[in-house]
């Protein structure tokens, strides 16, 4: 195939396609928005976690269960991040109020804001 | 000894859950830049595959809340494949939820029998035939829906990504759940049907 050809249909067909995105009416791109915001809705329902009055009994269950899976724990065999992933459940647990269900989608978001933690420390 | 001294000086006040809190907002900004950016261009690539609106913008709406839910915490620069990723699979999902449907209809119609259930995508209206479509961009654009349609999904995706989309070979591996190498032919043979069925406008 001719790759000055190839190259000018790729020009053309994105420019056409980037037309059509413009040009997307009101009421879609305010229901995008809206779709948007209630995406959003689901990091702002866990900052309230943080708020939370229970948060430092929440952090010292959390570290004295932390501490007791390193002490009695096959170490081996249990990664770091899964131990961390452990604490910060207990964490919300204490914290209260959440649907136990939803730690399981919930590990990559607590990984992440325990990494938060401990840069702030070291 | 240089030790002692170390540890017997005051710690700073460290509030981590003022920190968390700083952090979260962050991502939480962040993450709205990122679908602000991201959701027009999602939809329109959700509307070619599905060709039907309402469902497409219920999937980019899915795939907003799988991806702020599920990823994120994850390096900003990966939240462009996953959230692709994520938006194929609710795509898929919902083609599969209709070919049921289709089948359950064809059985209420005794017509499944036979297996003649008319697929909904194949049996879509012409987009080429609504008001919009009515510069040389938007027919442009309704030609290539009609001749993507009749592609493999991976060549259909493939062109999507990389071409409107604009993601990387990587990127476009990480959402189709496939090899880089898969990508490139995909993309190639796309292009090269669509070379050939666009020709006049690619004169």
């Amino acid at each position: 195939m001719n790759e000055e050809r190839m190259r000018d249909l790729e020009r053309k067909s994105r420019a056409a396609f980037d037309e059509s995105v413009g040009s997307m009416d009101a009421a879609t791109r305010s229901r995008l928005a809206r779709a948007r915001a209630a995406a959003l809705g689901e990091l702002r329902g866990r900052r309230r976690i943080w708020r939370s009055p229970w948060l430092p009994a929440g952090v010292a269950a959390a570290v004295a269960l932390a501490s007791a899976l390193l002490l009695v724990g096959d170490d081996a065999a249990q990664p770091e991040s899964r131990l961390a992933l452990v604490a910060l459940e207990d964490l919300d647990i204490v914290a209260g109020g959440e649907d136990l269900a939803m730690f399981a989608e919930d590990e990559e978001f607590y990984a992440w804001a325990a990494g938060e933690i401990d840069d702030g420390v070291g | 000894m240089s030790r002692s001294v170390t540890l017997s000086a005051p710690l700073p006040h460290v509030d981590l859950g003022d920190r968390a809190r700083e952090a979260i907002v962050d991502r939480e900004r962040s993450l709205e830049r990122f679908l602000a950016g991201i959701e027009r261009r999602a939809l329109r690539i959700a509307q070619m595959l599905l060709r039907d609106h309402a469902e497409a913008e219920d999937a980019v709406q899915d795939a907003m809340i799988r991806l702020v839910r599920r990823y994120g915490g994850h390096p900003e620069q990966q939240w462009q494949p996953l959230f692709y990723r994520i938006l194929r699979n609710r795509i898929f999902d919902a083609q599969r939820k209709r070919r049921v449907l289709g089948v359950l209809q064809a059985w209420r119609n005794d017509a499944a029998a036979d297996g003649t259930a008319p697929d909904p995508v194949e049996s879509a209206v012409d987009p080429a035939g609504t008001p919009e479509q009515a510069l040389e961009g938007g027919q442009l654009l309704a030609r290539i829906e009609q001749v993507l349609a009749g592609l493999s999904s991976r060549q259909r995706e493939a062109f999507l990504l990389r071409n409107f989309e604009g993601m990387d070979v990587a990127g476009t591996a990480i959402a189709m759940g496939c090899s880089e190498g898969s990508v490139k032919t995909h993309y190639h043979r796309a292009v090269q049907a669509l070379q050939k069925a666009l020709g006049e406008w690619n004169s």
